[in-house]
């Protein structure tokens, strides 16, 4: 929903969709989720550590990483 | 090492040019902005330029950029603070920044230049800079040469914009960045607003007024006239290659800023300054908007209205301005392609954008009639419009 809510216009978000390819998400859409991601979840992203997501799943394993979602089920 | 690997990364896709055996970009022009121009040996109408008034080759301007010519000759070959700086540079200085009513001004070789040197001379690592999701490349290319915290908002959105500010806390400074007419769109930033965010949160604002300035304003002043934006202690560019018809960019705003640039905006110290034509150019248009303004913009919004209309009449998809730009969405840069090339087969000039100069798949036509058109020129637009978009 953090996703959803800076990426008007843009198909069904799910964990298998591609940034790229499915979201059509740009440099500028990706600092957007990367800031939304960093208000939502009370962190603070250094750019450079997702300079290799390719999906969304790939945030969530990121944000996994970190300590989220444990035992819940996401909502992205 | 080898060179060979360093030019095969240098590939251009030209597929779509390719496959459509048309390309839209650096076409040849062979002529001046006159009232039809010549593309390519054919004549065209013109609906791509910036030319909003119509005074590229106004026989005023001209003349005056010839007498410059004639006294300083065509450079001084130097930069603005060696050997650049003549009379007419400071005099045009104070009459931009009069213009505009902001207290001082310095003058850059285009606003492409202004808006990447402005940045690295007032923000840093430990700032944020927040700033619209669709700005120009000239401003994104500035930003990212800081090293600031960067925090897109979505286009015109207040609320997110808001947001955000709210939760920026502990930067030394904010900076807020956007435009007054977005030129692909052809939507305007409600800069009062953000000016007054601005305020509440102590954030910087910056606004780039390329397409507003000598377009919007009771007298072609630009998006703070237009908004009645009074006491602006923010910072200002501009274009003054669009509506102002020569080239150039300007940074205008306090005193204390523009001296510090004077000295430290390396884009403007090393750069060779604006040429005396130039110089004079500009001088000459605002001469002629603070005479005409009324007039030609008139003229701008009725020629601007019967393409919107002729638009809408051929089923286009194209965003209501209050700009004197009509932008199609075309979506796809295939779709966008098309839709310029078929323009052009019938002899209109018209300008794609496709990813990434907008969003991806989010094409655009723009037409901008400038206000010279004559009337027959622009029937002529309009029947072509019409029948582009019914067949
Ligand atoms: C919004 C905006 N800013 C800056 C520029 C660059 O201006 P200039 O052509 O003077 O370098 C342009 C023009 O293309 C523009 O549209």
């Amino acid at each position: 929903m953090t996703i959803q809510s800076v990426l008007d216009k843009r198909p069904v978000i799910t964990l298998d969709s591609h940034l790229l390819e499915d979201l059509r998400v740009d440099s500028l859409d990706k600092l957007m989720i990367l800031s939304a991601l960093e208000d939502e979840f009370a962190i603070t992203i250094a750019e450079d550590d997702f300079a290799d997501v390719v999906t969304i799943n790939d945030i969530v394993m990121k944000l996994k990483a970190r300590g989220f979602f444990e035992g819940t089920h996401s909502h992205l | 090492m080898d060179l060979r690997d360093f030019y095969s990364r240098l590939s251009v896709d030209e597929s779509l040019a390719e496959v459509m055996g048309y390309n839209p970009y650096y076409q040849k022009i062979d002529s001046g902005l006159n009232a039809r121009i010549l593309v390519n040996g054919h004549e065209m109408i013109d609906l791509a330029s910036n030319n909003y008034l119509g005074l590229a080759a106004d026989n005023r301007v001209k003349q005056a950029a010839m007498e410059a010519i004639k006294k300083y000759g065509v450079s001084l070959c130097g930069t603005p603070i060696a050997t650049g700086y003549i009379d007419l540079f400071q005099r045009l200085e104070k009459k931009l920044s009069h213009f505009v009513g902001l207290e001082e001004t310095i003058i850059l070789p285009s606003c492409y230049q202004a808006n990447n040197g402005l940045f690295n001379c007032i923000a840093g690592p430990k700032d944020l800079i927040v700033v619209d999701r669709l700005v120009h490349s000239s401003l994104i290319e500035g930003i990212k040469s800081t090293g600031s915290k960067i925090r897109p908002f979505l286009h015109n959105n207040l609320e997110h914009l808001e947001g955000i500010l709210q939760r920026s806390i502990g930067y030394r400074q904010v900076f807020v960045v956007t435009e007054s007419v977005f030129s692909t769109e052809g939507s305007i930033a409600p800069f009062k607003e953000i000016v007054q965010l601005c305020e509440k949160y102590e954030a910087m604002p910056i606004i780039d007024d390329s397409h507003g300035i000598g377009v919007l304003g009771k007298s072609g002043r630009g998006i703070l006239e237009e908004q009645r934006i009074a006491g602006y202690r923010g910072i200002y560019t501009a274009s003054l290659g669009k509506a102002i018809a020569n080239s150039g960019g300007m940074i205008s705003g306090e005193k204390k800023l523009i001296n510090y640039l004077k000295y430290y905006c390396s884009h403007l110290v090393y750069s060779t300054a604006l040429t005396p034509a130039v110089l004079a150019g500009i001088s000459s248009v605002l001469d002629i908007i603070h005479s005409e303004f009324s007039g030609i913009k008139e003229k701008l919004i009725n020629k601007q209205r019967q393409i919107y209309e002729a638009l809408l009449e051929g089923e286009f998809k194209v965003i209501y301005s209050k700009a004197p730009i009509n932008s199609i969405q075309t979506g796809s840069k295939e779709a966008t392609f098309i839709l310029n090339q078929k323009l052009y087969e019938k002899g209109i000039l018209s300008t794609p954008f496709i990813e990434p100069a907008v969003p991806i798949n989010e094409g655009r036509v723009r037409l901008i009639a400038s206000a010279s058109l004559s009337q027959d020129t622009v029937d002529e637009a309009v029947a072509i419009i019409k029948r582009i978009g019914l067949s």
